[in-house]
């Protein structure tokens, strides 16, 4: 068989965290002027890691979401970079998920829509609720491996072995792990920058309606562990981070001066050590 | 696919671009794809606050009840301001003939890419275009990366930052100073009932209001305050070309605005939602590229210079470019029945153009802006009233004639000045 199959489930309309404000009393989300939606930033690393994959080695790359009808949006943005097709998971039974109902809806439906795929590839986390829960759920549910922190992967097709390279930041140092495939990737955020959107690739997902819509009916997933049902999680407290109080100092003039003011203060206040 | 081919692309999802979209779509049965590089449509526009909603009676009768309207502008108000005065024109009607509202424009555009779509027009976001595909003299296609769509007509509805109609050759490189403004703008959060009472105003009634002279520190452009349902925008519209005069950064003159007694307890307890800055034609007409249209493609809205803002007088923008967004879908309709797609059949939309309130509004103010961009109008004026009027109602024993006033108040101001500055701001205005 040729080239790889390979799923990124990504997470479509994700609040624009730097442009929404939470309301100080309630912690709700402040929703006035409309709240921006994108997709998870560094979903779209993870595809980029996939699309990497297939250039080299052939097959087809599929995105997957499990959202609200709005996400089709975001997935045409997913075919707009080259992923081959795109399929929404979307049904009422499944709103209120939380990551463990959620990552059962994405396990079981790879596994019913696409058994022979090899690679499963996610983002490191997503920028609205940063669990990182989702690739290792996963990988727990398909008992398959997982290798988090990748930034780049080598395949040998014939053996169905991948070679995968992950970064560990805090250690500055790269690691090369070997495995059978089928596995579960995440890739590290700060690697892969994704490629520009393709105008005809986007034309051709409206034209020719490339994300396709799958509700519960076609998966026929257990009720009781999806949705708000088989979400397990409560949020019990919200507390605010107090901010930290800053001197707030303003030194004006000549740049020169400000630089040795500046290092002085530092120094005085041992954030720095002089040379 | 090499073989994407359009019968009309539309470069940028504004108001003018969608509207001429679902104008082709619902009503020619045109194959129209519009092009955004913003992250959806609406997303890159800014405006003050107002839209004029004449236009709208005609292209969606129905938008009384479906566009995203804040409030219905029902009273203006024009200040002369300096740091510690203000002298306010307060009009109020209760017979409002032709409408405008507040709005977001991001909704305001979302809900115009609704209607295009549902007409049948391909709306792709997230994809700059680079440059017009010029073969044989006619515009055939828009190119975006390596990729290249074709299209028998294009239209350009980009907005005032015309990259496309630049690198294509068809506009003069960079915009010159003179003909564009920097619009700074802040949305603030209060509620209903701040508003309506802040303001004074009833449920649904909102306010549009220029505010001259401190809040550009006394140089041509003005400030605006626009009521929404549940938030107030307000800003500053600077020209550019008095840019260097300017003697702190633009985004300083907003916080000063904001901190002026008038506008400070108007603002109070509220939250700022939303920060934007943008370019905007500030003389319409003549920031217009050398041709409106061409073989095979033609300009609308911010693009063509269809804007009118003139730090205190404001005219249209989003019914500016909607309406030539309308004339630029009938122009092609028109030259489609004539079977092609050149200058000449095109030549439909100038006299389309020619005849629309569009270009006779900004023709009767072609001039205006010379006046406008008077910087004794921002300074000495708006001084001069304020200490008039504070002198005149000061009583301190000693007895003031308006006359006399009005001599002590003149400042810098000659007498001829007076007279000279009146007479040209009834010719042009």
């Amino acid at each position: 068989m040729g080239g790889l199959t390979i799923i990124v489930p990504v997470k479509a309309a994700v609040p624009n965290v730097t442009a929404v404000r939470l309301d100080p009393v309630t912690h709700n989300l402040v929703r006035e002027g409309g709240v921006p939606l994108m997709l998870n930033p560094y979903d779209r690393n993870a595809l980029e890691f996939a699309l990497k994959l297939k250039d080299k080695y052939g097959g087809k790359v599929i995105t997957l979401s499990m959202a609200p009808p709005s996400g089709k949006d975001f997935l045409e943005s997913t075919i707009g970079m080259g992923a081959d097709e795109a399929y929404l998971i979307t049904d009422r039974v499944f709103a209120g998920a939380d990551t463990l109902a959620t990552s059962y809806t994405v396990a079981r439906s790879i596994q019913r829509l696409f058994p022979n795929f090899d690679l499963i590839v996610f983002g490191e986390e997503t920028t609205d609720s940063t669990t990182a829960h989702m690739p290792a759920q996963v990988a727990s549910w398909l008992s398959l491996p997982y290798v988090y922190y990748a930034v780049d992967a080598e395949v040998k097709l014939e053996d169905r072995l991948i070679v995968v390279t992950r970064y560990l930041e805090d250690e500055g140092v790269y690691e090369t792990y070997e495995y059978k495939m089928p596995i579960i990737i995440s890739v590290y955020k700060n690697s892969n920058p994704p490629r520009d959107i393709s105008l005809t690739k986007k034309v051709e997902a409206k034209l020719n309606g490339l994300v396709k819509m799958v509700d519960n009916n076609t998966l026929k997933l257990e009720r009781e562990c999806v949705g708000l049902r088989g979400s397990p999680t409560i949020v019990a407290k919200i507390e605010d981070a107090k901010p930290i109080e800053r001197k707030k100092q303003i030194f004006k003039g000549d740049p020169r001066e400000a630089a040795k003011w500046l290092l002085e203060n530092l120094t005085k206040e041992g954030g720095v050590i002089k040379p | 696919m090499g073989g994407t081919k359009f019968d009309v692309i539309v470069v940028g999802a504004g108001p003018a671009g969608l509207t001429a979209a679902q104008q082709l779509a619902s009503r020619g049965g045109f194959k129209v794809l519009v092009i955004e590089r913003g992250k959806k449509p609406g997303s890159k526009n800014v405006f003050g606050g107002r839209i004029y909603a004449h236009v709208l009676d005609r292209l969606y009768p129905e938008y009384v009840k479906e566009a995203p309207v804040e409030r219905w502008v029902r009273r203006e108000r024009i200040t002369m301001m300096t740091e510690d005065s203000w002298t306010t024109v307060d009009f109020e009607t209760t017979k409002v003939e032709h409408k405008s509202f507040t709005a977001y424009l991001t909704n305001f555009v979302e809900w115009l890419d609704k209607k295009a779509e549902a007409a049948g027009a391909v709306v792709v976001s997230e994809v700059p275009v680079d440059s017009l595909i010029i073969k044989d003299g006619r515009v055939v296609g828009v190119r975006a990366g390596n990729d290249e769509v074709y299209g028998d007509v294009t239209i350009i509805a980009e907005g005032i930052n015309r990259l496309v109609l630049e690198r294509s050759g068809l506009a003069p490189p960079k915009l010159s100073p003179e003909i564009v403004a920097l619009g700074v703008k802040e949305v603030i959060k209060l509620s209903k009932e701040e508003i309506n009472d802040r303001f004074n105003l009833d449920e649904d009634e909102g306010l549009a209001w220029v505010i001259a002279g401190f809040p550009t520190h006394y140089l041509p452009g003005g400030a605006f305050i626009y009521t929404n349902k549940e938030a107030i925008t307000l800003g500053i519209v600077l020209y550019l070309s008095y840019g260097y005069q300017l003697d702190v950064p633009i985004h300083d003159l907003i916080e000063e605005f904001r901190l002026h007694p008038m506008v400070k307890r108007l603002i109070k307890g509220g939250q700022l939602l939303e920060y934007s800055a943008h370019l905007t034609p500030v003389a319409g007409i003549n920031a217009a590229p050398p041709k409106l249209y061409g073989n095979g493609y033609l300009v609308t809205g911010d693009a063509a210079g269809f804007l009118l803002h003139l730090g205190i007088l404001i005219r249209g923008g989003v019914d500016f470019a909607m309406e030539s967004g309308r004339l630029a879908a009938e122009a092609v309709t028109k030259a489609h029945d004539l079977g092609k797609y050149d200058e000449d059949t095109l030549s439909v939309y100038g006299r389309l153009l020619e005849d629309s309130f569009v270009l006779k509004e900004l023709k009767t103010f072609r001039n205006a802006h010379k006046v406008l961009i008077e910087p004794r109008l921002y300074s000495d004026y708006v001084r001069m009233i304020n200490n008039l009027l504070r002198r005149y109602f000061e009583v301190d024993g000693t007895p003031r004639k308006l006359g006399s006033t009005l001599l002590e108040s003149k400042g810098n101001l000659t007498l001829i000045d007076l007279a000279r500055d009146a007479i040209r701001l009834v010719m042009n205005l």
